[in-house]
Formats: C-alpha cells, sequence, structure tokens
C-alpha cells in the first residue's frame, strides 16, 4: 500500500468511524427513552396500588392482592419500582411491599442472583436480600464482601447492615482491609445497623494492622459507646502511626469515656503534638463533660494558636458551672468569641 | 534578490521543514489523539463503575463516616449574586457543613449584602495562621441566629488565593472545599464527592468534581432546574470542550492514578494536608494546578500512601465566557498557569520517585498540553504556505488536514458517546444536535484562535510581562420563576 493510498485511506476510515459514533450516540439516546417509557407504561396500572401500599393505606390488603397478580414484563418493572421504594420507606410499608416481593418469587431469585455472572444482577440480588431482610442470605452476602466487582461488594455491606445480625460483623471489618476493600464508609453504616453483639470484633479490628480498619472500628466504636475498646482506644490515641486513626479516636474517646480520660486527652493538647490532634482532644475534653477538665483547659486559654484557644473556652462551657467558673472574668479573644456565640444560640434557643 | 528569487527561497525553506517535521508530526499527531482515545476508554470504564453502582446500589451517603466539610468562598466583588450564592451553598445535602466566605476588599457591597441577608454580628475571633496570610484581617463575623453555619472573613484585597488561604485558616472542618462564588452545586454534590473520602479516609487526600457550562440552563434560587446548550456558538462550543477535556480527561487521568489537575472552581481537599503544604500559592497563575501538584511532591516525598481523586458526577455548574475578549484573557491566563507550574515543577519530571505523575502526567502535560498551540500554530502556518508555494499538492493537503480535524472530531464524539451513555444531561433532542453540530464547528476558528491566544500567555511569561487577571463579565443566569 503506498503512502498516497494510505492518506486516502485513513480520513475515509475516521470518517466513518466518526459516522458510527453519531448512530451510536442517537441510538442510545433512543434505546434509552424507549426503555424508561416502555418501565413507565408498564408500571403505570399498578401506580395506585403501589403508592396505597408504599403509603401505609392498604390495610385490608387489596392493593398488595393486586400487585401480587402481576406477571409477565409488568412483574419485572414491579420489582423494580418496589425495590427502589423499599429504599425509601420503613415500617409496615416496607414489610407489605417485600411481601409482594416474596409473592414474585423475587427473593428466590435474588438468591440464585448472588452468583450470577453479570455483576449487576449480583449487587441487585444483594441489595433486595439486604431490604426484604432475608436472614437465610447471610452466608451468600457474607461470600459477596469478597466480590471481584466493587459495587456488589458494597451491596453486600450495605445489605448486611440492613439484615443486621452481629454474627458478620468480623467479615465486614475484614473486608476493609483487603487488597479489594469494602468502602469504609459502607463497613461502618453496616456495623452501626448489628447492634450491640459486635464489641468484640470492634475491639479485635482495633489491633488490625490497616489504618482504614482501625478508623472504622474507632469510629464505631465511639458512635455506639462501645466501652470495652476503650482501653484499645487510649493505647492508639498515643501510639497509633497514622494521623486520621488517632484524631478519630480521639472523637470517639469523647463518646465513650469516662473521668480517666480526662488526663489521656490532655496529654495530647501539648504543644509537640500534631495541630489537628491537639484541636480534636480539647474538642474531646468539652464533649466528654468532666469537670476536672477545667483547669486543663484553662491553661490553654492563653495557648498561641487562636483556635485551640477558642475551642478551649468553648469546651469550658459545656462543663457547667465549673467550666464557666474556670473562664470567669477572662478577656481576650478566645474566651469573648465563645461567650458571645454561646450567647447566640441561647439566645436563638429562648425565641424558638 | 529578485521576487522570484524570494519565493524559490522560501519554497526551499518550506520544503526543508516539512522534511524535517513531517515524521515527528505525524508520530505526535497519532499518539496525541491516541492518548486522548485511551483517556476516554479510562474515563468510559470509570463511567461504567458508576453506572452500575447507580443501577445497583442503594445510594447511602451521609453514614457515619461521613468527614464534615468547610465550604471556602473567595468573593470580591459578588455583591449581585452572594446572597443566593450562600444560600444555595448553606441548603446543599450534607450533614455537616459550613461556610467560610472572605470578602477580598470588595467595593460593591458585597459584605452589606451578606449583613443585611443574614442579620451578620461581630465576633473578635483570632484566626489561626495556619498557613501564611500577608493581607490584614478587617473583621469577623456570624450570623445572630447562633444556629446558620456561616462565617464572613473581611480582609484587605490581596487576591483570590490569599483570599482562599484565609479561608482555610478559618475553616473548622476536616475536608476544605474550595468554591468559586459564582458556582452553582447540585444539592448533592457535596455528598458526592466526599464519597472517596468516605470510603477510604485514610489514602484519600483529594478529590475534584466536574464543572460543566451553565449558560443558557434555567436557575431557580440558585439551583439549575433544566440543562439548556448556550445561546451563542462560543459558549456552546465549550460545552463539548469541557465535556472531552475536563470531565473525561480527568477521569480518565483518575482511574490511570495520575491526576495532577483539580479545578479550583470545584475541588475538595483534606484540610491538614492543605496546611502541610503551605495552601494556595499566592504567586501562582495557576494556583489551583500547582496545589495539587505540591501535594503529589509532598506525599511522595514523604513515602505516603495517598489518593487523588475525581469524582465525574456531582457537579459544579459555572458560566463560561461567551465573548471572544473575555476567553482571551482566560485562555492567556491557564496556558500562562499551565507554563509556569510545569516549569516550577520540572525537578519532578521523569523521576520515579514521583510515580506515575513524573514518569507519565508531567511528561503529557508538558509535550501535549504545553507544546500542542506551537506544533498546531506550526501546522496552520505551514500547510496554507505549502499550499500558496505549490510544494504541497492540494488534495494531498487537503487529506491531511480532514484526517487531523477528523480524529479530533472522533475523539470529540467518543466523549460524547460516553457522555450519552452514562450522565446524559442534555435531555432534549435540539441540544443533542447543537452539541454533534459544536463539536465539528470547534474546529473551524475556535480551536486556531485558542491555540494563538494560549501562546500569547506563554510568550507574555517568557517575556517576564506581569500576569493581569482581568474581569470575568458575568451575564447572571437566566433566572425564571417556574
Amino acid at each position: 500500500m503506498t503512502a498516497r493510498t494510505l492518506l486516502f485511506l485513513t480520513p475515509t476510515v475516521v470518517l466513518a468511524a466518526c459516522l458510527g459514533l453519531v448512530l451510536v450516540i442517537v441510538g442510545t439516546k433512543v434505546a434509552r427513552t424507549r426503555r424508561e417509557r416502555r418501565t413507565a407504561a408498564l408500571v403505570a396500572p399498578y401506580r395506585i396500588d403501589l403508592l396505597a401500599v408504599s403509603a401505609g393505606e392498604d390495610d385490608d390488603g387489596s392493593h398488595r392482592a393486586r400487585l401480587a397478580q402481576a406477571d409477565g414484563p409488568g412483574r419485572d418493572a414491579l420489582d423494580e419500582a418496589m425495590t427502589t421504594l423499599l429504599g425509601k420507606v420503613r415500617g409496615t410499608p416496607a414489610d407489605h411491599l417485600a411481601e409482594v416481593l416474596h409473592a414474585h418469587g423475587a427473593i428466590d431469585r435474588a438468591m440464585d442472583d448472588l452468583e450470577h455472572r453479570s455483576s449487576v444482577r449480583r449487587a441487585r440480588a444483594a441489595q433486595l436480600l439486604g431490604l426484604c431482610h432475608i436472614h437465610r442470605a447471610l452466608t451468600g452476602l457474607a461470600a459477596a464482601l469478597g466480590d471481584p466487582t466493587p459495587e456488589v461488594r458494597a451491596s453486600a455491606a450495605h445489605a448486611l447492615g440492613l439484615i443486621g445480625n452481629p454474627a458478620v460483623a468480623r467479615r465486614v471489618l475484614d473486608a476493609v482491609g483487603t487488597s479489594h476493600p469494602i468502602p469504609a464508609g459502607a463497613a461502618a453504616d453496616a456495623l452501626e445497623g448489628m447492634g450491640t453483639g459486635i464489641s468484640e470484633a470492634l475491639r479485635d479490628a482495633l489491633h488490625d494492622a490497616s489504618p482504614t480498619v482501625r478508623t472504622v472500628a474507632a469510629q464505631v466504636s465511639g458512635e455506639g459507646a462501645f466501652t470495652r475498646s476503650t482501653p484499645r482506644l487510649r493505647e492508639l490515641l498515643t501510639h497509633d502511626p497514622d494521623l486520621t486513626v488517632r484524631e478519630t479516636v480521639a472523637e470517639a474517646l469523647a463518646h465513650l469515656g469516662r473521668a480517666e480520660d480526662v488526663e489521656v486527652l490532655a496529654r495530647h493538647t501539648a504543644g509537640e503534638q500534631p495541630t489537628p490532634l491537639r484541636r480534636a482532644c480539647v474538642t474531646a475534653l468539652g464533649e466528654l463533660g468532666e469537670p476536672s477538665a477545667a483547669p486543663l483547659l484553662a491553661a490553654l486559654l492563653d495557648d498561641a494558636d487562636p483556635r485551640l484557644a477558642e475551642q478551649a473556652a468553648t469546651a469550658l462551657l459545656c462543663l457547667g458551672t465549673v467550666g464557666r467558673e474556670a473562664l470567669g472574668d477572662r478577656q481576650g479573644p478566645a474566651a469573648d468569641t465563645a461567650r458571645i456565640l454561646a450567647q447566640l444560640r441561647t439566645a436563638q434557643a429562648g425565641t424558638s | 534578490m529578485s521576487w522570484s528569487g524570494a519565493v524559490d527561497g522560501l519554497r526551499a525553506v518550506v520544503l526543508w521543514l516539512m522534511d524535517l517535521t513531517s515524521v515527528p508530526i505525524l508520530v505526535y499527531f497519532a499518539v496525541i489523539n491516541a492518548s486522548y482515545l485511551l483517556l476516554i476508554v479510562l474515563a468510559s470504564l470509570d463511567f461504567r463503575t458508576e453506572h452500575r453502582r447507580r443501577e445497583s446500589e442503594v445510594e447511602a451517603f451521609g453514614g457515619a463516616l461521613t468527614p464534615g466539610v468547610s465550604l471556602l468562598v473567595p468573593a470580591h466583588n459578588e455583591a449581585a449574586g452572594i446572597v443566593a450564592s450562600v444560600q444555595a451553598l448553606l441548603s446543599l445535602r450534607y450533614p455537616r457543613h459550613e461556610v467560610v466566605v472572605v470578602d477580598d476588599g470588595s467595593s460593591d457591597g458585597t459584605f452589606d449584602r451578606l449583613r443585611e441577608a443574614f442579620d451578620l454580628v461581630e465576633v473578635p475571633r483570632r484566626l489561626p495562621q495556619d498557613v501564611p496570610v500577608r493581607a490584614r484581617v478587617v473583621d469577623v463575623h456570624v450570623p445572630r441566629d447562633g444556629r446558620t453555619r456561616l462565617l464572613v472573613v473581611r480582609k484587605e484585597n490581596s487576591g483570590r488565593s490569599e483570599a482562599v488561604n484565609l479561608a482555610l485558616n478559618a475553616a473548622t472542618e476536616p475536608l476544605v472545599a474550595m468554591i468559586d462564588a459564582d458556582s452553582i452545586l447540585e444539592p448533592d454534590a457535596l455528598l458526592r464527592v466526599t464519597q472517596p473520602f468516605t470510603d477510604d479516609p485514610t489514602r484519600v487526600v483529594a478529590a475534584g468534581g466536574a464543572i460543566r457550562p451553565v449558560n443558557g440552563s434555567r436557575v431557580v434560587s440558585g439551583r439549575i432546574v433544566s440543562v439548556r446548550m448556550p445561546r451563542q456558538w462560543l459558549a456552546r462550543i465549550q460545552v463539548v470542550e469541557y465535556l472531552r477535556a475536563f470531565l473525561l480527561g480527568r477521569t480518565g487521568w483518575s482511574r490511570s492514578g495520575a491526576l495532577i489537575l483539580i479545578s479550583g472552581a470545584f475541588g475538595i481537599f483534606r484540610r491538614d494536608v492543605v496546611v502541610e503544604v503551605g495552601g494556595l500559592d499566592p504567586t501562582s497563575i495557576g494556583e489551583d494546578f500547582e496545589l495539587v501538584l505540591r501535594i503529589h511532591r509532598c506525599m511522595r516525598d514523604q513515602g505516603r500512601d495517598y489518593r487523588v481523586a475525581f469524582v465525574p458526577e456531582p457537579v459544579s455548574w459555572t458560566e463560561v465566557p461567551s465573548t471572544t475578549r473575555v476567553l482571551r484573557s482566560q485562555r492567556r491566563r491557564w496556558h500562562r498557569g499551565l507554563w509556569e507550574t510545569l516549569w516550577a515543577y520540572r525537578g519532578m519530571l521523569l523521576r520515579p520517585r514521583y510515580g506515575r505523575v513524573g514518569l507519565v502526567a508531567l511528561p503529557y502535560y508538558w509535550v501535549f498540553e504545553l507544546f500542542a498551540p506551537l506544533l498546531e500554530l506550526f501546522g496552520i502556518v505551514i500547510v496554507p504556505l505549502a499550499l500558496l508555494l505549490g510544494v504541497v499538492d492540494i488534495p494531498y493537503a487537503l487529506l491531511f488536514l480532514a484526517l487531523a480535524y477528523g480524529l479530533a472530531i472522533l475523539v470529540t464524539l467518543s466523549a460524547m458517546a460516553a457522555e450519552e451513555w452514562s450522565f446524559h444531561r442534555h435531555d432534549r433532542w435540539r441540544d443533542l444536535g447543537l452539541t454533534l453540530v459544536a463539536s465539528v464547528l470547534e474546529n473551524i476558528g475556535y480551536r486556531q484562535l485558542t491555540v494563538w491566544w494560549r501562546l500569547e500567555g506563554w510568550w507574555a511569561s517568557l517575556r517576564g510581562r506581569k500576569q493581569v487577571w482581568g474581569v470575568m463579565t458575568r451575564t447572571g443566569f437566566e433566572e425564571r420563576a417556574p
């Protein structure tokens, strides 16, 4: 082939590719529009029933019965719509929607789909099983935490949180620290849905090699006030090599700490500590609400870091009478700002 | 020398130049278009993940690990839109966020509008100097209601970067988002753009969100209610350009783990990391680019495990220039910023210790972003000259031009196909048609003008001329009652 032929051929190929892409763009839009219209048309006859069930206005079960009778493509479209609704409603309406999905056989299909070759089907299956609180899916969902596709793993974690069985807490925490991890946020939310039975798993996870796992465990320990984690949290505040973990630990201690934690937190307000950690510890001292923190906080009012000084003043105001006395009539930007902000909040609370 | 002698001489020079450059230019040309297509393929993979995620996952945002965000809003003479902007930012869906406005010495009553709208009262707060700010702080204000999380700081005029740095000092949340006062964020934008931080809290240090042109769209109370194509062709072409270069290009770089540019109009960072690297450089023209490179360098020098992410779905809408005068100023500034930053960080170039940033992204930016207008100008000059002098035959030249611009259109259409498949933000068939036409028109005049403007910016920097920021004349959003 000569250079000239090549030069003639190449623009022709490029032009053909451009036209092909235009067709793809138009085709994509047409296909999407038709799909949306078709789905809307299939669901339309059941719209009133769907609204009644999801609004909890189906006392006699007549709307559920009509929804359960749906068949063929209408049933599939309806199942999709009900799954979306399930993510938005709670209580009896959610139970009723799950009941209809059961009647349609959607739950059994979802159990099978957990091992489907399509990742979208696997993820959707996990989502549905979680939304319907299917306890027998626990093993399959726990296995899906190691799925090669990220969205399946995330859906599985979310589903396990909705089912809320603490037996899989350790699997969830382990999955955060793997090379194909589940998102830390999804893991934390899932763990928070599992109740008090996860304390041992949390305590163990605070020893994990992955800083992300330790962060999740510390966060959930604090949010859920898992006091069995406290000794390890104190160690991590001092020794953890990761600053994010230490800051999260300080926040956690603010929620579940005791009087003896004042000293632990106070140590980390010293000048040689990283500024973000110092600030987190001062805020934590205020939230902890222990009066014994007052002298230390008062000493920090003159700190060279004006943010820290203001946080100390704010924290003192959180400690009640002892804190207010320690703040006394101290003047200066930190104390004055904290007082003004507290007054504004009080005035607002008084008027509302 | 006779006229024909001069022409012969010129012909010889043109021939020599063409002989010398034809093969390198063809190679360059093939590689640059292949790299664009590669970035689009990478971005498409990312879009596919995002698409699947939306298809298959219950969206659970704002959970336990969602970090607080401070929105940093530098404002200079923004009286017309500042109140609507701040109200829109305060009403974003997010569990914990504050808005920090720094009035950078405005003379148009920007602060008065804010004081009136939010009933501001002065507080004697001293702001930390976590990053150095030279300008004097005038005063600090908060709303009287004691609960609206707004902080307004007034300072002497010293430029946008210093205003952002001061806002950074005033910020109290672990993440900071730099937002232009005239940008419009979608209600879920913060929830989505912070998702990488929630998913990977110990590694992600920065994330960028997509920016799209707002011109022509309908805006009500600071919210986009319907997305439309702009009325002017200049802005329409920029819609296509933003789609290809910003949305798909940056998603592709993010996917390959070498994202080095997050737009200053919508970027979110870990506050401690920005403080650690010293905040924005007030002397830099490309301050957003410079900041991200400085973060990369710092992280790599310390051997830290970190990530910089790009999230294509949360959208910040911004007004793009609708006149050639403003567009020229913008493109000159962008290219000047690119050159000055690349030059300042030349020490990272091809250094294995900087990983893909040093070995792939920076060389790419040098060769295909910085030098691209120079080579394009060479083509724009040499091809007509060669035709005029009869050095090349007309069909040959036309075929070559068809190939050059055909490939450019192919790249743009690929980006459009990815957009239509994934986000399809423009609903109307008319808008799709206009986008298709704009992808062709971009190559007729617009592209050549931007080449020239970019070179002007580069040349001004090389000559040591002081950068004048110019004024972005905003026509405002089309606010209509619903």
